[in-house]
Protein backbone atom coordinates (compact mmCIF):
# COMPACT_ATOMS: atom_id res chain seq x y z
CA UNK A 1 0.00 0.00 0.00
CA UNK A 2 1.45 3.18 -0.99
CA UNK A 3 1.68 5.88 2.07
CA UNK A 4 -0.59 8.70 1.74
CA UNK A 5 1.80 12.05 1.55
CA UNK A 6 4.00 13.07 4.74
CA UNK A 7 0.95 12.56 7.21
CA UNK A 8 2.32 9.81 9.67
CA UNK A 9 5.98 9.84 10.36
CA UNK A 10 6.56 9.78 13.65
CA UNK A 11 2.90 8.43 14.55
CA UNK A 12 2.83 5.00 16.26
CA UNK A 13 -0.13 3.49 13.76
CA UNK A 14 -0.90 3.75 10.09
CA UNK A 15 -4.05 5.11 8.57
CA UNK A 16 -4.99 1.85 7.74
CA UNK A 17 -4.71 0.77 11.27
CA UNK A 18 -6.95 3.59 12.81
CA UNK A 19 -9.52 3.09 10.50
CA UNK A 20 -9.97 -0.53 11.26
CA UNK A 21 -9.88 0.96 15.28
CA UNK A 22 -12.49 3.41 14.35
CA UNK A 23 -14.38 1.24 12.53
CA UNK A 24 -14.13 -1.88 14.90
CA UNK A 25 -15.76 0.77 17.51
CA UNK A 26 -18.08 2.51 15.44
CA UNK A 27 -19.31 -1.44 14.81
CA UNK A 28 -19.73 -1.99 18.17
CA UNK A 29 -21.49 1.09 18.68
CA UNK A 30 -24.19 0.55 16.49
CA UNK A 31 -24.85 -3.15 17.74
CA UNK A 32 -24.69 -1.57 21.33
CA UNK A 33 -27.40 0.68 19.92
CA UNK A 34 -29.67 -1.92 17.72
CA UNK A 35 -29.39 -4.96 19.89
CA UNK A 36 -28.86 -3.93 23.31
CA UNK A 37 -30.65 -0.83 23.10
CA UNK A 38 -27.73 0.87 25.38
CA UNK A 39 -27.05 4.20 23.98
CA UNK A 40 -30.91 6.15 25.33
CA UNK A 41 -28.27 7.98 27.56
CA UNK A 42 -26.05 9.42 24.70
CA UNK A 43 -29.33 9.94 22.71
CA UNK A 44 -30.50 11.99 25.68
CA UNK A 45 -27.01 14.14 25.92
CA UNK A 46 -27.17 15.03 22.20
CA UNK A 47 -31.15 15.70 22.98
CA UNK A 48 -30.19 18.47 25.69
CA UNK A 49 -27.06 19.93 24.03
CA UNK A 50 -29.49 20.30 20.36
CA UNK A 51 -32.75 21.44 21.33
CA UNK A 52 -31.20 25.08 22.21
CA UNK A 53 -30.04 24.71 18.42
CA UNK A 54 -32.59 23.06 16.60
CA UNK A 55 -35.21 26.19 18.11
CA UNK A 56 -32.91 28.42 16.85
CA UNK A 57 -32.37 27.13 13.82
CA UNK A 58 -35.97 27.36 13.35
CA UNK A 59 -37.13 30.56 14.62
CA UNK A 60 -35.85 32.49 11.41
CA UNK A 61 -38.42 30.21 9.13
CA UNK A 62 -41.19 30.96 11.85
CA UNK A 63 -40.94 34.69 11.32
CA UNK A 64 -40.71 34.18 7.64
CA UNK A 65 -43.91 32.10 7.90
CA UNK A 66 -45.54 34.93 9.80
CA UNK A 67 -44.31 37.64 7.69
CA UNK A 68 -46.02 35.42 4.83
CA UNK A 69 -49.16 35.02 6.31
CA UNK A 70 -49.53 38.46 7.22
CA UNK A 71 -49.34 39.58 3.52
CA UNK A 72 -52.48 37.29 2.46
CA UNK A 73 -54.68 39.02 0.14
CA UNK A 74 -57.18 40.73 2.00
CA UNK A 75 -60.16 39.12 -0.65
CA UNK A 76 -58.86 35.39 0.27
CA UNK A 77 -59.18 36.10 4.18
CA UNK A 78 -62.63 36.86 3.11
CA UNK A 79 -63.03 33.76 0.93
CA UNK A 80 -61.95 32.12 4.00
CA UNK A 81 -63.89 33.92 6.57
CA UNK A 82 -66.86 33.30 4.73
CA UNK A 83 -66.12 29.53 4.42
CA UNK A 84 -65.65 29.32 7.95
CA UNK A 85 -68.98 30.89 8.59
CA UNK A 86 -70.53 28.26 6.65
CA UNK A 87 -68.19 25.74 8.28
CA UNK A 88 -69.40 27.00 11.85
CA UNK A 89 -72.85 26.62 11.13
CA UNK A 90 -73.08 23.31 10.20
CA UNK A 91 -70.60 22.16 12.89
CA UNK A 92 -72.74 23.53 15.52
CA UNK A 93 -75.34 21.31 14.54
CA UNK A 94 -73.00 18.34 14.70
CA UNK A 95 -71.98 19.71 17.39
CA UNK A 96 -75.44 19.06 19.35
CA UNK A 97 -75.86 16.08 17.84
CA UNK A 98 -72.74 14.48 19.00
CA UNK A 99 -73.16 16.17 22.79
CA UNK A 100 -76.66 14.31 22.54
CA UNK A 101 -75.23 10.75 21.83
CA UNK A 102 -72.09 12.06 23.98
CA UNK A 103 -74.27 11.72 27.18
CA UNK A 104 -76.37 8.81 25.82
CA UNK A 105 -73.09 7.08 25.34
CA UNK A 106 -71.89 8.08 29.07
CA UNK A 107 -74.94 6.68 30.33
CA UNK A 108 -74.89 3.16 28.47
CA UNK A 109 -71.33 2.88 29.02
CA UNK A 110 -71.95 3.15 32.65
CA UNK A 111 -74.33 0.21 32.79
CA UNK A 112 -72.02 -1.72 30.96
CA UNK A 113 -69.07 -0.56 33.14
CA UNK A 114 -66.83 -0.67 29.81
CA UNK A 115 -63.09 0.95 30.29
CA UNK A 116 -62.72 4.35 28.91
CA UNK A 117 -61.69 4.75 25.30
CA UNK A 118 -58.14 5.52 24.73
CA UNK A 119 -56.84 8.86 23.18
CA UNK A 120 -59.09 11.14 26.07
CA UNK A 121 -55.96 13.39 26.59
CA UNK A 122 -54.63 15.08 24.01
CA UNK A 123 -51.62 17.41 24.02
CA UNK A 124 -50.74 20.03 21.17
CA UNK A 125 -47.00 20.08 19.53
CA UNK A 126 -44.99 21.32 16.72
CA UNK A 127 -42.56 20.21 14.25
CA UNK A 128 -38.72 20.59 15.09
CA UNK A 129 -37.51 19.26 12.11
CA UNK A 130 -37.48 16.22 9.69
CA UNK A 131 -34.76 14.16 9.94
CA UNK A 132 -32.46 12.63 6.43
CA UNK A 133 -32.75 9.23 7.72
CA UNK A 134 -32.92 6.65 4.65
CA UNK A 135 -34.50 3.98 6.83
CA UNK A 136 -37.58 5.08 8.21
CA UNK A 137 -39.54 7.77 7.90
CA UNK A 138 -39.78 10.19 11.08
CA UNK A 139 -40.39 13.83 12.08
CA UNK A 140 -39.05 15.24 15.34
CA UNK A 141 -41.57 17.54 17.88
CA UNK A 142 -40.88 19.87 20.71
CA UNK A 143 -42.74 18.11 23.87
CA UNK A 144 -41.08 15.46 25.39
CA UNK A 145 -41.28 12.97 28.43
CA UNK A 146 -41.21 16.72 29.90
CA UNK A 147 -44.55 17.06 28.95
CA UNK A 148 -45.30 13.50 30.23
CA UNK A 149 -45.48 12.06 26.95
CA UNK A 150 -44.95 8.14 26.23
CA UNK A 151 -43.49 6.21 23.45
CA UNK A 152 -46.19 4.55 21.33
CA UNK A 153 -48.56 7.24 21.80
CA UNK A 154 -50.47 8.40 18.64
CA UNK A 155 -50.08 11.31 17.07
CA UNK A 156 -53.15 13.03 14.65
CA UNK A 157 -53.49 16.71 13.21
CA UNK A 158 -56.33 18.01 11.89
CA UNK A 159 -57.21 16.09 9.16
CA UNK A 160 -56.17 12.60 10.53
CA UNK A 161 -53.74 9.84 12.08
CA UNK A 162 -49.90 11.34 11.23
CA UNK A 163 -48.02 8.30 13.18
CA UNK A 164 -46.46 7.04 16.70
CA UNK A 165 -44.34 8.20 19.14
CA UNK A 166 -41.05 5.88 18.71
CA UNK A 167 -38.52 8.00 20.73
CA UNK A 168 -38.65 9.88 24.19
CA UNK A 169 -36.53 12.75 24.94
CA UNK A 170 -36.41 14.81 27.93
CA UNK A 171 -37.85 17.86 25.56
CA UNK A 172 -38.28 16.50 22.44
CA UNK A 173 -39.72 13.45 20.70
CA UNK A 174 -39.53 11.18 17.58
CA UNK A 175 -42.77 10.21 15.64
CA UNK A 176 -42.49 7.35 12.98
CA UNK A 177 -45.08 8.26 10.22
CA UNK A 178 -47.79 5.84 9.26
CA UNK A 179 -45.77 6.38 5.70
CA UNK A 180 -42.99 3.90 7.14
CA UNK A 181 -43.18 0.48 5.26
CA UNK A 182 -42.24 -0.95 9.00
CA UNK A 183 -45.40 1.12 10.93
CA UNK A 184 -48.63 -1.21 11.01
CA UNK A 185 -51.63 0.09 11.84
CA UNK A 186 -55.09 -1.41 12.32
CA UNK A 187 -57.52 -0.12 10.04
CA UNK A 188 -61.40 -0.91 8.44
CA UNK A 189 -62.76 0.12 5.22
CA UNK A 190 -65.66 2.56 6.55
CA UNK A 191 -67.86 1.59 3.71
CA UNK A 192 -68.15 -2.04 4.41
CA UNK A 193 -66.44 -2.40 7.97
CA UNK A 194 -63.71 -5.00 6.65
CA UNK A 195 -60.89 -4.89 8.92
CA UNK A 196 -57.38 -4.58 7.33
CA UNK A 197 -53.63 -3.77 8.25
CA UNK A 198 -52.03 -0.84 6.71
CA UNK A 199 -48.56 -0.04 6.33
CA UNK A 200 -46.04 2.36 4.50
CA UNK A 201 -45.70 2.13 0.80
CA UNK A 202 -42.29 2.00 -1.43
CA UNK A 203 -43.49 5.23 -3.09
CA UNK A 204 -42.70 8.29 -0.55
CA UNK A 205 -46.08 9.15 1.47
CA UNK A 206 -48.36 6.57 0.25
CA UNK A 207 -49.72 3.65 2.37
CA UNK A 208 -50.38 0.46 1.35
CA UNK A 209 -53.11 -2.34 2.56
CA UNK A 210 -51.00 -5.44 3.34
CA UNK A 211 -53.02 -8.98 2.96
CA UNK A 212 -56.68 -8.10 1.59
CA UNK A 213 -58.20 -11.18 0.21
CA UNK A 214 -58.24 -10.74 -3.44
CA UNK A 215 -61.91 -10.63 -3.84
CA UNK A 216 -62.77 -7.98 -0.87
CA UNK A 217 -65.15 -5.36 -1.39
CA UNK A 218 -63.25 -2.33 -1.89
CA UNK A 219 -63.04 0.46 -4.20
CA UNK A 220 -61.16 3.72 -5.16
CA UNK A 221 -62.47 6.73 -3.05
CA UNK A 222 -62.93 3.83 0.24
CA UNK A 223 -62.07 6.10 3.35
CA UNK A 224 -60.14 3.86 5.84
CA UNK A 225 -60.39 4.34 9.55
CA UNK A 226 -58.24 3.02 12.86
CA UNK A 227 -60.22 -0.08 13.98
CA UNK A 228 -58.91 0.07 17.52
CA UNK A 229 -58.35 -3.56 17.81
CA UNK A 230 -54.58 -2.62 19.40
CA UNK A 231 -55.61 -0.53 22.02
CA UNK A 232 -52.89 1.91 20.78
CA UNK A 233 -55.25 4.04 18.42
CA UNK A 234 -58.69 5.30 19.40
CA UNK A 235 -60.87 3.78 16.72
CA UNK A 236 -62.24 5.99 14.27
CA UNK A 237 -59.42 8.01 13.15
CA UNK A 238 -59.19 8.72 9.76
CA UNK A 239 -56.48 7.29 8.06
CA UNK A 240 -56.26 6.99 4.06
CA UNK A 241 -58.12 6.84 1.15
CA UNK A 242 -57.87 4.48 -1.52
CA UNK A 243 -56.58 5.24 -4.87
CA UNK A 244 -55.94 2.14 -6.36
CA UNK A 245 -56.91 -1.21 -6.92
CA UNK A 246 -54.95 -4.13 -8.59
CA UNK A 247 -55.88 -7.43 -8.73
CA UNK A 248 -52.87 -9.85 -9.93
CA UNK A 249 -53.85 -12.76 -11.62
CA UNK A 250 -53.46 -15.73 -9.62
CA UNK A 251 -52.28 -13.66 -6.74
CA UNK A 252 -54.02 -14.56 -3.34
CA UNK A 253 -53.76 -10.84 -2.18
CA UNK A 254 -54.71 -7.43 -3.88
CA UNK A 255 -52.56 -4.93 -4.26
CA UNK A 256 -54.29 -1.29 -2.56
CA UNK A 257 -52.52 1.70 -3.04
CA UNK A 258 -53.92 4.72 -0.55
CA UNK A 259 -53.00 8.26 0.25
CA UNK A 260 -53.26 8.87 4.11
CA UNK A 261 -55.17 11.85 4.83
CA UNK A 262 -53.11 13.95 7.08
CA UNK A 263 -50.39 16.25 5.83
CA UNK A 264 -48.27 13.36 7.43
CA UNK A 265 -44.72 15.10 6.13
CA UNK A 266 -46.26 18.61 5.90
CA UNK A 267 -47.64 19.24 9.09
CA UNK A 268 -46.18 21.92 11.70
CA UNK A 269 -49.08 21.81 14.31
CA UNK A 270 -49.57 18.01 15.88
CA UNK A 271 -51.96 16.98 18.62
CA UNK A 272 -50.54 13.61 20.41
CA UNK A 273 -52.75 11.28 21.98
CA UNK A 274 -52.13 9.46 25.32
CA UNK A 275 -52.74 5.64 24.42
CA UNK A 276 -54.72 3.83 26.76
CA UNK A 277 -52.44 1.25 27.16
CA UNK A 278 -48.46 0.90 27.59
CA UNK A 279 -48.09 -0.17 24.04
CA UNK A 280 -45.09 -1.82 22.65
CA UNK A 281 -42.60 -0.44 20.20
CA UNK A 282 -43.18 -1.05 16.41
CA UNK B 1 11.31 34.24 17.95
CA UNK B 2 9.37 35.96 15.71
CA UNK B 3 8.60 32.76 13.34
CA UNK B 4 7.38 31.16 16.51
CA UNK B 5 4.92 33.82 18.14
CA UNK B 6 3.98 34.00 14.14
CA UNK B 7 3.51 30.11 14.26
CA UNK B 8 1.14 30.47 17.24
CA UNK B 9 -0.97 33.48 15.68
CA UNK B 10 -1.50 31.49 12.52
CA UNK B 11 -2.56 28.03 14.59
CA UNK B 12 -5.22 29.78 16.94
CA UNK B 13 -6.69 31.76 13.94
CA UNK B 14 -6.59 27.81 11.88
CA UNK B 15 -8.53 26.66 14.75
CA UNK B 16 -11.34 29.32 14.99
CA UNK B 17 -11.90 28.77 11.19
CA UNK B 18 -12.39 25.34 11.89
CA UNK B 19 -14.43 25.14 14.42
CA UNK B 20 -16.74 28.27 12.83
CA UNK B 21 -17.11 26.56 9.58
CA UNK B 22 -18.32 22.89 11.51
CA UNK B 23 -20.82 24.98 13.69
CA UNK B 24 -22.49 26.54 10.65
CA UNK B 25 -22.40 23.07 8.59
CA UNK B 26 -24.32 21.90 11.64
CA UNK B 27 -26.34 24.46 11.71
CA UNK B 28 -26.67 24.48 8.02
CA UNK B 29 -28.27 20.94 8.15
CA UNK B 30 -30.02 21.82 11.40
CA UNK B 31 -32.12 23.64 9.54
CA UNK B 32 -35.94 22.37 8.97
CA UNK B 33 -35.37 20.98 5.63
CA UNK B 34 -38.26 18.95 3.94
CA UNK B 35 -39.30 17.41 0.64
CA UNK B 36 -37.33 17.34 -2.42
CA UNK B 37 -34.85 19.95 -0.29
CA UNK B 38 -34.22 17.13 2.25
CA UNK B 39 -33.94 14.38 -0.34
CA UNK B 40 -31.03 16.61 -2.15
CA UNK B 41 -29.87 18.24 0.92
CA UNK B 42 -25.88 17.56 1.41
CA UNK B 43 -23.96 16.78 4.05
CA UNK B 44 -22.75 19.70 4.83
CA UNK B 45 -20.78 18.71 7.89
CA UNK B 46 -19.08 15.85 6.15
CA UNK B 47 -18.06 18.42 3.32
CA UNK B 48 -16.81 20.51 6.11
CA UNK B 49 -15.01 17.89 7.52
CA UNK B 50 -13.35 16.56 4.11
CA UNK B 51 -12.23 19.87 3.32
CA UNK B 52 -9.84 20.20 6.74
CA UNK B 53 -8.98 16.93 6.63
CA UNK B 54 -7.36 17.61 3.23
CA UNK B 55 -6.19 21.41 3.97
CA UNK B 56 -5.39 20.81 8.05
CA UNK B 57 -4.74 17.34 8.48
CA UNK B 58 -2.64 17.59 11.28
CA UNK B 59 -5.91 19.28 12.87
CA UNK B 60 -9.51 17.28 11.57
CA UNK B 61 -8.65 14.03 11.07
CA UNK B 62 -10.43 10.71 12.03
CA UNK B 63 -11.31 11.59 15.73
CA UNK B 64 -13.29 14.42 15.02
CA UNK B 65 -14.76 12.93 11.94
CA UNK B 66 -15.90 9.80 14.09
CA UNK B 67 -17.72 12.65 16.82
CA UNK B 68 -19.63 14.44 14.59
CA UNK B 69 -20.54 11.36 12.87
CA UNK B 70 -22.00 10.56 16.06
CA UNK B 71 -23.92 13.78 16.30
CA UNK B 72 -24.91 13.26 12.60
CA UNK B 73 -26.19 10.14 13.72
CA UNK B 74 -28.40 11.56 16.34
CA UNK B 75 -29.84 14.76 14.40
CA UNK B 76 -31.03 12.09 11.50
CA UNK B 77 -32.19 9.48 13.69
CA UNK B 78 -29.87 7.19 12.64
CA UNK B 79 -28.34 3.70 14.46
CA UNK B 80 -25.24 4.98 16.71
CA UNK B 81 -22.07 4.33 14.86
CA UNK B 82 -23.64 4.35 11.30
CA UNK B 83 -22.70 7.91 9.93
CA UNK B 84 -19.49 8.14 12.50
CA UNK B 85 -17.95 5.11 10.13
CA UNK B 86 -18.72 6.38 6.80
CA UNK B 87 -17.28 9.87 8.23
CA UNK B 88 -13.96 8.02 9.00
CA UNK B 89 -13.78 5.85 6.18
CA UNK B 90 -14.40 9.16 3.99
CA UNK B 91 -11.26 11.15 5.90
CA UNK B 92 -9.22 8.04 5.13
CA UNK B 93 -10.06 8.13 1.70
CA UNK B 94 -9.25 12.01 1.63
CA UNK B 95 -5.95 11.07 3.05
CA UNK B 96 -4.96 8.32 1.13
CA UNK B 97 -5.41 10.63 -2.07
CA UNK B 98 -4.53 14.19 -0.47
CA UNK B 99 -1.23 15.07 -2.42
CA UNK B 100 -3.00 14.38 -5.64
CA UNK B 101 -5.88 16.38 -4.77
CA UNK B 102 -4.00 19.66 -3.94
CA UNK B 103 -2.70 19.39 -7.36
CA UNK B 104 -5.95 19.95 -8.75
CA UNK B 105 -8.49 22.96 -9.45
CA UNK B 106 -11.81 23.04 -8.28
CA UNK B 107 -13.73 21.11 -10.71
CA UNK B 108 -11.22 18.55 -10.69
CA UNK B 109 -11.49 18.32 -7.05
CA UNK B 110 -15.13 17.98 -6.94
CA UNK B 111 -15.15 15.37 -10.00
CA UNK B 112 -12.87 12.86 -7.43
CA UNK B 113 -14.51 13.56 -4.46
CA UNK B 114 -17.88 12.32 -5.86
CA UNK B 115 -16.75 8.67 -6.02
CA UNK B 116 -15.35 9.46 -2.45
CA UNK B 117 -19.40 10.68 -1.20
CA UNK B 118 -20.78 7.79 -3.04
CA UNK B 119 -18.68 5.74 -1.11
CA UNK B 120 -19.55 7.04 2.42
CA UNK B 121 -23.08 6.90 1.42
CA UNK B 122 -22.99 3.35 0.35
CA UNK B 123 -21.29 2.53 3.61
CA UNK B 124 -24.27 4.17 5.42
CA UNK B 125 -26.64 2.31 3.29
CA UNK B 126 -24.50 -1.08 4.20
CA UNK B 127 -24.66 -0.38 7.75
CA UNK B 128 -28.33 0.42 7.99
CA UNK B 129 -29.06 -2.64 5.90
CA UNK B 130 -26.65 -4.91 8.65
CA UNK B 131 -28.52 -3.08 11.30
CA UNK B 132 -31.90 -4.69 10.31
CA UNK B 133 -33.80 -1.68 8.27
CA UNK B 134 -34.56 -1.69 5.20
CA UNK B 135 -33.79 1.26 3.33
CA UNK B 136 -36.31 3.62 1.40
CA UNK B 137 -35.30 3.82 -1.80
CA UNK B 138 -31.99 4.46 -2.92
CA UNK B 139 -32.09 8.32 -2.92
CA UNK B 140 -30.05 8.00 -0.24
CA UNK B 141 -27.33 8.32 -3.13
CA UNK B 142 -28.12 11.93 -4.25
CA UNK B 143 -26.68 13.61 -1.08
CA UNK B 144 -23.49 12.58 -2.61
CA UNK B 145 -24.32 14.48 -5.77
CA UNK B 146 -24.86 17.63 -4.35
CA UNK B 147 -21.97 16.92 -1.78
CA UNK B 148 -19.84 17.22 -4.51
CA UNK B 149 -21.48 20.11 -6.07
CA UNK B 150 -21.10 21.98 -2.74
CA UNK B 151 -17.21 20.38 -2.84
CA UNK B 152 -16.71 22.46 -6.41
CA UNK B 153 -18.19 26.07 -5.03
CA UNK B 154 -16.10 25.83 -0.93
CA UNK B 155 -12.90 24.65 -3.32
CA UNK B 156 -13.60 27.22 -6.32
CA UNK B 157 -13.97 30.00 -3.38
CA UNK B 158 -11.12 28.87 -1.10
CA UNK B 159 -8.87 29.14 -4.23
CA UNK B 160 -9.59 32.51 -5.57
CA UNK B 161 -9.65 33.83 -2.31
CA UNK B 162 -6.03 32.07 -1.22
CA UNK B 163 -5.05 30.89 -4.40
CA UNK B 164 -3.91 27.22 -5.43
CA UNK B 165 -0.33 27.29 -4.20
CA UNK B 166 -1.24 28.64 -0.88
CA UNK B 167 -3.62 25.59 -0.23
CA UNK B 168 -1.24 23.26 -0.31
CA UNK B 169 0.38 22.93 3.20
Amino acid sequence: MATPGQLMFARGLSPTARLIIWMLLGASLAVADVRLGALGVLRSTFSRVMQPVQQATLAPFQLAAGVGGFLVRHHELQQERDRLRDERLGLQRELYAARDSQRENQELRSLLALARRPGQSALAANVLYQGQDWFSRRITVDKGASSGLREGSPVIDAQGLVGQVTRVYPGASEVTLISNSEQLTPVFVARTGQRALAAGASQIDQIEIRFIPIHADIQPGDLLLTSGIDKVYPPGLPVARVIRITRPQGGAYARVECVPLAGVSRDRALLILSPAIEAPRP
Amino acid sequence: MRRSREVAQESSAGWLRIVITLVVAVLFKQMPWSGWALTLRPDFVLVVVLFWALHRPSRVGMGMAFALGLLSDFQDGMVFGQYGMAYVLGVYAVQYFRLRFLQFDAAQQSAQMLPIFLLVQVLVLVVGWLSGRSPQGINILLPALSGALVWYLIAFAAQSLHGRNALRQ
